[in-house]
């Protein structure tokens, strides 16, 4: 009914329950919501005094009841959510006078943070909210209003709890500040994407501000949501006095403001903290009048991440290729190895080449594909804020991955065929997000563009059986390989034209596929995108890190207009421009001159000092990587390997040189920052190296493995992660369990890969309980394996108190116990 | 931009927390430093809260403030004339933990250093925040004492909770408590601080009240 409404006029809800409630006797600290059950009337004669000031909507009294809460009170949730709907019925019984008054269950946010950055899951945060959704529905509720949220993953979970266990109509609202994001990072359109693609029925803005604030955010709603909007304002900004919170916009300024708002188009209009009944009398009085149009569409093709929205427009943008094991065997390893660090770094390095949105493809025959990609998600988006694009063929890997996204991801993909429409499709509709539409189908890829173009044409069609617009549909017309279809470029361009202007969908290509079994691929790569950009190409699946193909990218922006007065082509390729100038003038004085005269020039040669030493070789390998010098270590190690044996390099300058800065480390002569630089700097001369070797050896030695991990309940790993880099650098296997990690899955993880040393850190006393209990698990189910601690509470005496083999003070006191240990 | 007093002052706090004592920092550190300073710019998102509530006292090692008990002979000490208590908290938001587990992976020396800048930020933030509270209480008559927080001393890290409850950190600032009380995000504080209407002064902060006198990270107060 509420849905109907929504069409025809504008809704108004009620103001605030908890200064009301504080008038009538609620002490600070105390739950408002046991109010249900021991002030039942006081509750209730709020609800009807909204009632008669003209709410159409008031919300239940049950803000912070939910399962985490309210788990061992005196009170049941299934008792405090009842009686609260129960009283809104009331209410609306004995004051609406026919009037048709909706009882919204009122649901908060759990007031914990969800990881990575919290400790709270997601699934637990879904179960937080379920519990008490349900009760709402059996009570009664005629609609769900999730409201006050700050981080667009719980908002998630809430809709999503309310989306499967209960058939009621859901409304979103959350709190933005003046930057216009909510406090978790996400934007007006990630948060708008988000909703929709979960097909709430309103979504918008409360609390946090007053309604002048609230205008340019309302502005912004409007720009990308084509879903009723609801504002719900404070009375005013918040404002200090005496210690006290206090809100001092008056009922009348409030409504002239809300009447600006509804007059703007807000669909859903109310107040928040500070708000009373007088403010929604005043405010229904002057907004009753003002005429009601329903939000319109926006058509945009937007997709987007916790903190980011990738729109898709004139500007083409950029599929990251790179996580996808297809020919690469190092990709392959990490996958067999769950060596999640690997993929998450291709992932910050194509996003630190441009890529606009990731793909993400961890498809292999022998890995569990379904957990691997959920696990994939999961990390990936803990370290960038790129959407992603999940790329699978089994339907349940990527059900698990668009239901852990934190936003609304790309699909990769549909075909034209029935089986993959009718196992994609009911997915998008339910969790949202942008599918990218292959143009084949049962009969395989057609040779002609108009072959393609119908395909197409047919996805869309059965698409909008389930509700799934043109906007969320991007085309890929498929690029087939010329050198064994000589007409497959020029039908693949010309496909793209016609999907593009004649369907007026945006489109997608694989563009690499083009020259599979060419000889120097990048040139065929890099002018096929091109023209491929010219035919209206919206987004290309390429590698970021190629660069041709961003010379390509980079140099149709700037020729099309698209790069306003060339300002991005001009600083990129500008600081590049110098920067080879400068590399030119350097070789040229290393013709000139001998080694000699180099060393006595000093300074004065271009390049500064370090240039001075490279050309006169006083840089070696060793001095680089003591002074943490990341960029020139590995090429020093390259040139080394012109005469040198990989092995005979590392035992001669690597590792002297890490002992002598470890050895300065312990004496108080390096510090921290250089401890680290010069790892970073060894391990990068390492990789190098280790290519070698891999090239020239089968098999390479045997490392030892430890496991590191930092205890369950502790969210602090960057005394972990820099053990870890320095183990790593004395060449030990190291298994990063992360952080929040319980003992049992330490156990198992030592079991299973016979580990004969365990790192552990905690940072406070309350989780050294928890170090403590591992140790003992440890010690009871393998206790040949031995146990390192080390983190910011803990000395000896408590290290040995709780039964650990070591204490490492520092991160190089580790190293040294592991290498007497294992060596 | 974010307004920042000293800025000669942050980048001494930062090379203090990361271990350098008396020892002077050399050049490459020193550019990596000021490199994170101007990242954390962009993702630092400031946010506090306070409330003042009468200071009830049992007896000198027991005080009461909203429905909050606290039996702490540190508290108590720290306290020590107070009529008033301020509640405080204060963070830079999550984008700092995004930007530092980031850089974990890719380059560790850059994500301890801006680890120590963050916390270098966060002290100062909350200098700068405690002035503006000083100000409003000085004009009923009241001076502030240093501030100090749950886990300081004797005075429980469980009362982290209340504080946070009351100050209802979540809704308010973003910040948040996991079970075993770590705030997230992790650059921030919670606090209370005492005021009294004598002017002592009190030049002993955080750091240099700390017990532990052979600490690396001791600030250098001679």
């Amino acid at each position: 009914m509420i849905r109907e409404d929504l069409r025809e006029k504008r809704l108004f809800f009620d103001g605030g329950m908890g200064t009301l409630l504080q008038e009538k006797g609620l002490k600070a600290g105390e739950l408002p919501e046991i109010w249900n059950l021991e002030h039942s009337e006081e509750v209730i004669s709020i609800h009807q005094a909204y009632i008669e000031a003209g709410s159409d909507i008031i919300l239940t009294n049950t803000f912070g009841a939910n399962a985490l809460k309210f788990h061992d009170g005196v009170y049941s949730l299934e008792e405090i959510t009842k009686t609260a709907v129960a009283h809104g019925k009331e209410a609306v019984r004995r004051s609406a006078g026919g009037r048709n008054v909706y009882v919204a269950l009122d649901v908060g946010p759990t007031g914990k943070l969800l990881k990575p950055m919290g400790d709270l899951a997601f699934e637990e945060a879904y179960e937080a909210f379920r519990e008490v959704m349900q009760y709402g529905e059996e009570a009664g509720a005629d609609l769900i209003h999730i409201e006050t949220m700050s981080d667009t993953y719980e908002i998630k979970a809430a809709v999503l709890a309310a989306k499967e266990n209960t058939n009621l109509p859901v409304f979103v609202t959350a709190v933005f500040d003046e930057r216009k994001k909510l406090l978790t990072g996400a934007d007006v359109p990630a948060f708008v994407s988000l909703l929709e693609g979960l097909r709430v029925d309103a979504l918008g803005i409360n609390c946090g501000m007053g309604p002048e604030q609230m205008i340019p955010i309302l502005e912004e709603l409007q720009r990308y949501s084509s879903t009723p909007v609801i504002v719900k304002p404070n009375a005013g900004l918040p404002k200090q006095r005496d210690g006290e919170t206090v809100f001092d916009v008056e009922p009348d300024a409030f409504a002239q403001t809300m009447r600006k708002i509804a007059g703007s188009g807000a669909a859903v209009i109310g107040g928040c903290c500070g708000t009373t009944p007088e403010h929604i009398r005043a405010m229904t009085a002057v907004c009753l009048e003002i005429p009601y149009e329903p939000a319109g569409k926006k058509n945009l093709t937007m997709v987007s991440s916790y903190g980011k929205t990738v729109i898709f427009g004139e500007e083409s943008k950029i599929i990251g290729e790179r996580i996808n094991p297809t020919g690469k065997k190092k990709f392959k390893q990490a996958l067999v190895e769950r060596d999640m660090d690997y993929i998450l770094r291709e992932g910050i390095r194509q996003e630190d080449n441009g890529a606009h949105i990731l793909d993400v493809n961890v498809g292999l025959p022998d890995i569990d594909e379904v957990s691997m990609m959920k696990e994939a998600v999961t990390a990936l988006q803990g370290v960038t804020s790129l959407p992603l694009q999940i790329d699978t063929v089994d339907p349940r890997a990527m059900e698990e991955a668009l239901r852990v996204y934190n936003g609304k991801p790309m699909v990769n993909s549909v075909s034209g065929k029935q089986e993959s429409m009718d196992a994609v499709f009911p997915l998008i509709q339910k969790y949202g997000g942008v599918v990218v539409g292959l143009t084949l189908d049962e009969t395989g890829i057609p040779e002609t563009a108009d072959g393609r173009v119908e395909i197409a044409e047919r996805i869309l069609k059965e698409a909008e059986k389930y509700g799934i617009e043109k906007k969320d549909i991007v085309i890929d017309v498929l690029a087939m390989t010329v050198s064994s279809e000589p007409q497959g470029a020029i039908v693949t361009l010309e496909a793209l034209r016609r999907v593009r202007r004649e369907l007026g969908v945006h489109t997608v290509l694989g563009v690499s596929n083009i020259s599979f079994g060419l000889p120097f691929r990048p040139v065929i790569n890099a002018n096929f995108y091109t023209l491929a950009l010219y035919n209206g190409l919206s987004a290309g699946i390429i590698n970021p890190s190629s660069e041709d193909m961003m010379q390509s990218y980079d140099a149709y922006h700037a020729l099309m207009g698209l790069d306003e007065n060339c300002s991005r082509y001009v600083a990129k390729y500008g600081a590049k421009a110098a920067a080879q100038k400068e590399a030119a003038q350097r070789e040229a004085a290393q013709k000139a001159m001998t080694q000699e005269t180099a060393k006595s020039l000093g300074n004065a040669v271009p390049g500064g000092e370090k240039g001075a030493e490279m050309l006169s070789g006083e840089l070696t390998l060793k001095t680089a990587i003591e002074r943490g010098l990341k960029e020139e270590a590995p090429q020093m190690a390259d040139a080394l390997l012109k005469t040198e044996q990989p092995l005979e390099i590392i035992n001669t300058y690597l590792i002297p040189a890490l002992d002598h800065v470890g050895k300065g480390f312990e004496e108080g002569t390096v510090f921290l920052p250089q401890l680290l630089m010069s790892a970073d700097a060894a391990k990068a001369a390492f990789e190098v190296l280790k290519v070698k070797i891999a090239s020239e050896e089968s098999g390479t030695e045997k490392k030892e493995k430890i496991i590191l991990a930092t205890v369950k309940g502790d969210i602090h790993d960057i005394g972990k992660n820099i053990v870890k880099v320095l183990l790593e650098n004395y060449s030990f296997d190291v298994i990063d369990l992360g952080k929040d990690v319980a003992p049992e899955l330490i156990l198992q993880t030592a079991k299973e890969q016979e580990v004969r040393l365990v790192g552990l850190s905690a940072l406070m006393t309350t989780t050294v309980a928890s170090m403590e209990e591992t140790i003992r698990l440890l010690k009871k189910e393998l206790p040949e394996c031995k146990i390192m601690v080390g983190g910011a509470v803990l000395n000896q005496e408590y290290a040995d108190m709780i039964g650990a083999d070591f204490y490492g003070k520092d991160a190089m006191k580790s190293v040294y116990y592991a290498q007497e240990l294992l060596k | 931009m974010l307004e920042t007093g000293n800025k000669e002052m942050l980048k001494r706090e930062a090379v203090r927390y990361l271990g350098y004592g008396r020892h002077a920092v050399d050049e490459q550190t020193s550019a990596l430093i000021d490199r994170s300073f101007s990242d954390l710019q962009s993702v630092v998102n400031r946010k506090s809260i306070y409330r003042f509530f009468d200071l009830e006292w049992i007896d000198p090692e027991h005080v009461c403030f909203g429905n909050v008990h606290v039996t702490s002979k540190s508290l108590g000490r720290n306290l020590r004339g107070c009529e008033k208590i301020v509640l405080f908290g204060a963070t830079l938001g999550i984008g700092v933990d995004q930007l530092i587990r980031r850089k974990s992976l890719t380059d560790m020396a850059d994500a301890v250093v801006l680890q120590a800048c963050a916390a270098a930020l966060l002290e100062e933030y909350c200098d700068m925040c405690q002035e503006t509270i000083a100000e409003e209480l000085r004009s009923g008559g009241y001076f502030l004492r240093p501030r100090f927080s749950p886990g300081y001393g004797d005075f429980s890290m469980e009362h982290q909770k209340s504080v946070m409850q009351i100050l209802d950190c979540a809704k308010t600032i973003g910040l948040t408590m996991t079970d075993s009380y770590m705030m997230s995000p992790t650059k921030s504080v919670t606090a209370v601080i005492g005021a009294g209407t004598s002017d002592i002064r009190c030049h002993t902060k955080g750091c240099e009240a700390c017990e532990k006198q052979d600490c690396i990270y001791r600030r250098n107060t001679t």
